[in-house]
């Protein structure tokens, strides 16, 4: 009986579980895609070429996925006590007519279990075409993907940990529930319809002290962290973020009453419905502080966490990019020690390579000794120099900038091989090269074709040839290999970021619409009272809509700004990896706000509205 | 002179098919200006469909409502609202007040949602206020207000964009003797002061006995008219228990 009751239930208020039940389905969704990251053909790709990143993806996604699992926790805990209040009458019912306490709570645990079983059944199949979709767009990451890598895998150990987890999840949801049921008064659920709001009515000093207290504090948060920078964790630093915490609390404590009276005075107050609307919010913002302290605590977290990773997967991309501008480079040590030239194509082609075919360009070029006295360059950073002429030609081949002439010495503006060889080379006019010796030759060469198909060619030649260089001491540094690194470290720092990011907004964005849904019923009787009075239909859709924005915007607007701040002290950091692309990461983030938080927005004023009008009619 | 609300034939049938109750068979009533007039009537005797038409929430099945002459069932959408916060003014049993305003802005927001000048706004609910004797609760949350408090406060509010008429479903429904007094007072004081015409459904003779004529409703046609014509409210207390006696008869409900 109770079986059919529940799942009647469940099918009556499917609309008022919507967006519960979206919000669970993501998060099962979001934990199955990151758990499911070993299995993609992409990372396993990378495991086997033994990348260094793969290791650290693998405990990241373990830790993060407990870590998001706690916060999702959380969440459904919260929706749920919001679902129960929002259910006390109905339950009261129940009781009433003679229902058993164990029996109610009976129900609910039943009605748990099928929205969690279902949210759990859809949240893995959107995981698999999730993690599809992830794993092609890992594949398209590679440069000249080997095309045989991708093929699609279900992750059956990804689905038994997503359900693992959310199973422990719903049993002390249950536990909870049942708790909570068997504990409450038969008067209590009854008489819940009526509440009534506790409305401070501190005066106006108080609230203006309280709110420059709160800036104050934040302030010095701010000041601290500017000062001293993001990575120096003592006593300071948590101090910090206590300071900023109690700041942002202290904010939204006072800005109800402090906005109020400033309103007040103005004219506008007494227009359609401002009044009405604005006195809806400032008794909940108070209500609500605490969690809109947290609300906006996880905005920062999401902002600042998915801006930084992109930011960086940025600075990565442009490194690397910067770092191997060939397919291939070799490094010719010399015979024990001593400088000598070679030709090295002709080597490849005595090991059996067929280079005309291979290799589309062959630039070779002989850096110098750098003698710090003749070039006035520190031996400590430069240790050697190429000539003005080479560096030209190696820069036109690339279709890069070349440099006039050299008045003296400077830093190779952009690398003239791959890899770290790079590094600390000066270029020096030509009649300079005179007076040096030489001290390596470096080959650049440039792939025909299907980069990643030459490239095992190349590898394989290497591996058969006997004695390919002839006692020559030579390494080798392939484009591919530092991409596969690339793409390793990306992934790490991209896909945790956006997991932890992603998990953070829909948390924050779900709080804010079910605390906004579950007074749907206290502003039924509201707007049906309105309407009585005579405010039309579009006036009151406006004014519900800005309610709901102005819950919204709130916490947004003050998690921001944190960020803003966060972000200006983790770009030092960034920075002394390389340049960041500021622009890009922010646009990225806010686009990624802007679908996540703005559908949530949507579908609240949607719900919200619908809840207003059914009651209305 | 022109009547403000003129009802002519007004019937209300619920129901579909199979199974349909007529809530009205072809009522007729007319208020004039200043009027207080009372409806009575046993439960199921019509009297809150009658209102719900009047206040245009409801739709009559057939026959014709005429406020200040617009004829009501012509109306729709816009026109609809606009004549609902222009014309009428409501006072409710009870979930009158918004528990968000205060006293002051309960009144206000009648007129900020009738597009009144924002300027004068605020010495219009207070003038209100005063007519209805709660000034000293405007600054207070409907939670703090006795219940005789909040009715007033209704009340002021259902006055304050100056209607054509304000009516009032059973508004001492929730009050105690005292309170229904008090409200019953200065809403016969708007009305002789003011001149607001005002119509009130309700079960309880001792608050009809405030009004000026009141109608008897039965099966949703008129049973019986009476008028005060000047007597004192004790002597039209007593009429009003014999009508409703009359009106009870051989039926078990006794109001």
């Amino acid at each position: 009986m109770s079986f059919k009751l529940a799942f009647r239930n469940v099918r009556r208020s499917i609309k008022d579980y919507a967006v519960y039940f979206l919000t669970l389905t993501f998060g099962v969704c979001l934990f199955y895609v990151f758990s499911a990251l070993d299995d993609q053909s992409a990372i396993q790709f990378l495991a086997r070429n033994n990348n260094p990143n793969v290791e650290a993806i693998f405990v990241l996604v373990g830790v993060f996925s407990a870590f998001v699992a706690v916060v999702l926790a959380g969440l459904i805990l919260y929706a749920n006590q919001f679902l129960m209040k929002r259910r006390k009458r109905e339950l009261g019912t129940y009781a009433l007519l003679g229902m058993p306490t164990g029996k109610v709570a009976r129900l609910l645990v039943t009605e748990t279990l099928l929205i969690g079983l279902c949210a759990l059944v859809s949240g893995v199949a959107l995981g698999i075409l999730g993690s599809w979709a992830l794993d092609k767009l890992t594949v398209a990451m590679f440069l000249a993907a080997p095309e045989e890598i991708f093929s699609f895998n279900l992750s059956w150990k990804a689905a038994g940990k997503t359900a693992a987890y959310f199973g422990v999840i719903f049993l002390i949801v249950m536990a909870f529930t049942s708790l909570s049921v068997s504990r409450s008064k038969l008067i209590d659920l009854i008489r819940s319809g009526r509440t009534n709001e506790e409305v401070s009515r501190r005066p106006l000093a108080m609230s203006v002290a309280l709110f420059l207290l709160g800036c104050v504090t934040l302030g010095t948060a701010y000041a601290i962290l500017l000062t001293r920078g993001l990575l120096r964790i003592d006593l300071l630093w948590f101090i910090m973020l206590g300071l900023g915490t109690v700041g942002t609390f202290l904010i939204f404590r006072s800005l109800s009453g402090f906005l109020l009276r400033l309103t007040r005075g103005h004219k506008g107050y007494y227009k359609g419905l401002n009044m009405f609307v604005l006195r809806q919010w400032s008794g909940k913002v108070h209500t609500n502080c605490a969690s809109n302290t947290v609300i906006s605590i996880l905005i920062l977290l999401a902002i600042g966490v998915t801006a930084c990773s992109v930011g960086l997967n940025d600075t990565i991309t442009a490194s690397v990019g910067n770092q191997t501008p060939y397919d291939l480079t070799v490094l010719n040590y010399g015979r024990e020690g001593a400088y000598e030239n070679a030709d090295i194509p002709q080597l490849f082609r005595d090991a059996g390579l067929d280079t005309d075919a291979c290799f589309a360009g062959v630039e070779s070029v002989t850096v110098y000794y750098n003698d710090p006295e003749l070039t006035g360059m520190p031996a400590a950073g430069y240790y050697a120099v190429v000539a003005l002429s080479d560096y030209n030609r190696l820069m036109a081949g690339r279709g890069l900038p070349v440099l006039e002439s050299v008045d003296k010495p400077l830093r190779t503006p952009n690398a003239i091989v791959n890899g770290p060889a790079a590094d600390g080379v000066a270029v020096v006019p030509d009649d300079m090269i005179s007076q040096l010796t030489p001290r390596r030759q470096m080959v650049n060469i440039t792939y025909a074709g299907n980069v990643s198909k030459v490239d095992d060619l190349v590898r394989m030649t290497l591996d058969e040839a006997e004695d390919f260089t002839g006692g020559l001491e030579i390494m080798m540094n392939y484009k591919l290999d530092n991409y596969y690194d690339l793409i390793g470290a990306k992934i790490l720092v991209l896909y945790m970021g956006l997991y932890l990011g992603l998990v953070f907004l829909l948390t924050a964005a779900a709080v804010l619409a079910l605390q906004q849904l579950s007074q749907a019923a206290d502003n039924a009787q509201r707007y049906e009272l309105l309407s009585k009075l005579g405010a039309p239909r579009a006036m009151r859709r406006g004014a519900l809509m800005r309610q709901v924005a102005l819950a919204f915007l709130l916490p947004l607007a003050l998690g921001t700004i944190h960020a803003f701040v966060g972000m200006k002290a983790a770009n030092e950091v960034i920075q002394t990896m390389g340049r960041v692309d500021s622009v890009h990461s922010s646009l990225l983030t806010a686009g990624l706000l802007l679908v996540i938080y703005g559908g949530y927005f949507l579908a609240t004023c949607l719900g919200a509205w619908r809840a207003v009008e059914e009651k209305g009619r | 002179m022109e009547p403000i609300l003129t009802v002519e034939n007004l019937q209300k049938t619920y129901g579909g098919k199979g199974s349909h109750t007529k809530a009205l068979r072809g009522l007729d009533l007319r208020v004039f200006p200043g009027e207080f007039v009372g409806i009575m009537g046993p439960s199921g005797s019509g009297k809150t469909t009658l209102l719900n038409c009047i206040s245009t929430i409801d739709v009559p099945t057939a026959g014709s409502i005429r406020v200040d002459g617009t004829d009501l069932t012509a109306l729709k959408g816009k026109a609809l609202s606009r004549f609902r916060r222009e014309r009428l003014g409501f006072i409710f049993q009870d979930c009158n007040l918004l528990d968000t305003l205060t006293g002051l802005e309960n009144i206000a927001l009648a007129l900020t949602i009738g597009g009144a000048a924002p300027g004068t706004v605020e010495s219009r609910a207070r003038e209100a206020a005063q007519l209805l004797g709660v000034e000293e609760v405007l600054d207070k949350f409907p939670y703090q207000m006795s219940g005789g408090q909040q009715q007033r406060v209704a009340a002021a509010r259902a006055m304050v964009t100056r209607p054509a008429l304000i009516l009032a479903d059973e508004p001492t429904g929730a009050l105690d003797s005292k309170s229904t007094q008090m409200l019953l007072g200065q809403l016969a004081q708007l009305n002789r002061q003011a001149g607001a015409t005002i119509l009130v459904v309700t079960h309880d003779a001792f608050t009809a006995s405030w009004c000026q004529r009141i109608l008897f409703l039965r099966d949703g046609a008129l049973y019986q008219e009476l008028h005060r014509d000047g007597a004192d409210r004790r002597t039209f207390f007593r009429q009003i228990l014999t009508v409703m006696s009359d009106l009870g008869g051989d039926d078990s409900d006794v109001l």
